[in-house]
């Protein structure tokens, strides 16, 4: 029996490859993936393992009196990374749904 | 939100943080319904009605009472007298299955008040239908049918109406026990079965490729059945004060590593700090403790969470009547058991809404803290409408796996667990990998 969890994991690298840095042999890489990646999406439009309510975002909130701080600390020349090191603004703690 | 700039950052505090709400004392007393004529009959319950309480700080819950003047027994139509009430899902009113006549019930949050700005909430406020459960308090209670005396059991789990065995009528519980049964209000179906039917033959039929085939076989969307599902709606004033940093690209551009290209950015960073009130309006968690776990490697109750949100703010006043036809799940989890998720979620809904604030930072933002102090908050138990197919799959070993496709009942919003017939999926995603390694081969082979 084929272990879903790594099928998955497997799936999600194909995006790693996706965004890497040096994108010689990238879409090589997609195709050598293709069929961990069609069982993944075919798998999870039947189940819907990773569908769950948004609350984060369909719950209606106002934000009021607001005050807010900018301070220029440093700049950084030559980052490897398109995104921040260790951003967390968007992450959801709350989630009940437990996938994996 | 009108007072950023989310193109140039900017320093310095501007506008200041007002003091506490006050006590939310005035919330008003709970407005008795206009029931019609009843001949309540008495009931043994095995324990006590929630006391009402004036005022309550800190931790210590002040009870908004939501059962005054609801009645227990025969509930009649005001015109004719008839106990076989039930919903009209096509208007959305109690309709007498006799004379035809047409009401509702009042809209509970402002029945009883609990749609009150939220600024000014302070401490907990728990409508009576959220009180805890009394483990004593019995599930299944006796009620003395007043039309003919025969005694008649009412099982809480599943519903707060049962015919009368000897006289036909239908006797109601309105009254809150602590047990869970009789929420503070309910939201009526207004999505008609024949539609849900129709959206869930539609969802699985788009999903019948590599469905299992004893589900294909077997699937039958008319087995749908309408159930009140129990939540608690939650409003929160809370302030908060987020420090961290922020990083904004200033240039992107390409250097080269040896013979191969690489992206290179260079970014400003900043300290970041947002202080604020935050009001969250009807937040909305299952009280249910099997609804709560949302596994999916033992359960499909994903499922049913994913349907959300409702219009809570269109919910009645509770009349039993509003579930004949349909099932009943019973609350079994307390405040105490959800006020973890309903603040741990809480805080999500409050970092979404700052990120409004933080556009500039298109490389992100690292918050190093996250204080959220919550002053006041308001408990009410709902009981929701969720069209619901169930199929419980028997797998190998005689496990078996309860699928769901459900549809919101006020929405039409649909979502559904289809079982896969894994062989086939196996199959074809061979076939797939099999073409995707040539090709792939070829591909890093000529280093695309």
């Amino acid at each position: 029996m084929i272990n879903y969890t790594l099928m998955v994991a497997a799936g999600t690298e194909i995006f790693a490859a996706g965004s890497s840095d040096d994108d010689s042999g990238g879409l090589g890489l997609v195709f050598l993936l293709s069929g961990f990646a069609f069982y993944t999406v075919i798998y999870l439009r039947y189940r819907n393992v990773d569908k769950r309510h948004r609350h984060e975002a369909e719950t209606e909130a106002v934000l009021l009196n607001l005050e807010e701080q900018d301070v220029f600390v440093a700049s950084k020349k030559g980052l490897t990374n398109s995104r921040m090191s260790g951003a967390n603004s968007t992450k959801v703690h709350g989630a009940l749904r437990k996938f994996f | 939100m009108d007072n950023l700039n989310a193109d140039s950052p900017h320093t310095g505090h501007t506008a200041p943080v007002p003091e506490a709400a006050p006590s939310a004392a005035e919330i008003a007393p709970p407005v008795a319904a206009e029931a019609p004529p009843t001949s309540p009959a008495s009931v043994d319950t095995g324990g006590s009605a929630p006391v009402a309480q004036e005022d309550a700080g800190g931790d210590t819950p002040r009870i908004v009472r939501t059962d005054e003047g609801a009645e227990d027994g025969l509930t009649k139509c005001a015109r004719c007298g008839s106990t076989e009430i039930s919903l009209n899902v096509a208007s959305g009113n109690l309709r007498c299955g006799f004379c035809r006549f047409e009401w509702t019930a009042e809209n509970a949050l402002e029945a009883f008040d609990l749609n009150g700005d939220i600024g000014k909430l302070s401490g907990i406020v728990v409508g009576s239908g959220s009180s805890d459960i009394i483990p004593s308090v019995e599930e299944v209670l006796t009620f003395k049918c007043s039309a003919c005396g025969a005694e008649v059991v009412i099982d809480t789990n599943n519903s707060t109406q049962a015919r009368c065995h000897w006289c036909r009528n239908t006797l109601s519980m309105n009254q809150q026990v602590d047990n869970g049964a009789v929420p503070d209000m309910i939201l009526p179906f207004t999505i008609e079965k024949a539609s849900a039917v129709e959206r869930i033959a539609k969802f699985v039929g788009k999903r019948k490729f590599f469905a299992h085939p004893e589900f294909k076989r077997e699937f039958n969307p008319n087995n749908v059945m309408g159930v009140y599902l129990p939540y608690m709606v939650v409003d929160i004033n809370a302030h908060g004060r987020f420090t961290g940093q922020g990083e904004h690209q200033t240039r992107s551009y390409t250097v080269k590593v040896g013979d191969k290209d690489q992206r290179r950015y260079d970014a400003d960073r900043y300290n970041v700090m947002r202080e604020f009130d935050i009001h969250v309006n009807d937040l909305t968690v299952e009280s249910s403790s099997d609804r709560l776990d949302q596994d999916t490697s033992k359960n499909s109750n994903n499922i049913i969470n994913t349907i959300m949100p409702f219009d809570i703010e269109n919910s009645v006043r509770y009349d039993s009547n509003y579930l004949s036809g349909f099932t009943s799940e019973r609350r079994d989890s307390n405040l105490d058991q959800l006020t973890p998720i309903a603040h741990t979620q809480a805080a999500d809904v409050t970092r979404h809404r700052v990120n409004d604030t933080l556009k500039f930072y298109d490389r992100g933002v690292r918050w190093d803290s996250e204080e959220v102090d919550v002053r006041g908050q308001r408990w009410v138990s709902a009981y929701l409408p969720v069209w619901l197919y169930s199929y419980q799959q028997k797998k190998s070993g005689g496990k078996t796996f309860l699928h769901y496709v459900a549809v919101n009942g006020r929405t039409g919003e649909t979502m559904g667990s289809v079982p896969v017939h894994q062989g086939k999926l196996l199959l074809v995603s061979g076939i797939v990998q099999l073409f995707g390694t040539v090709i792939g081969l070829v591909l890093v082979a000529v280093g695309v």
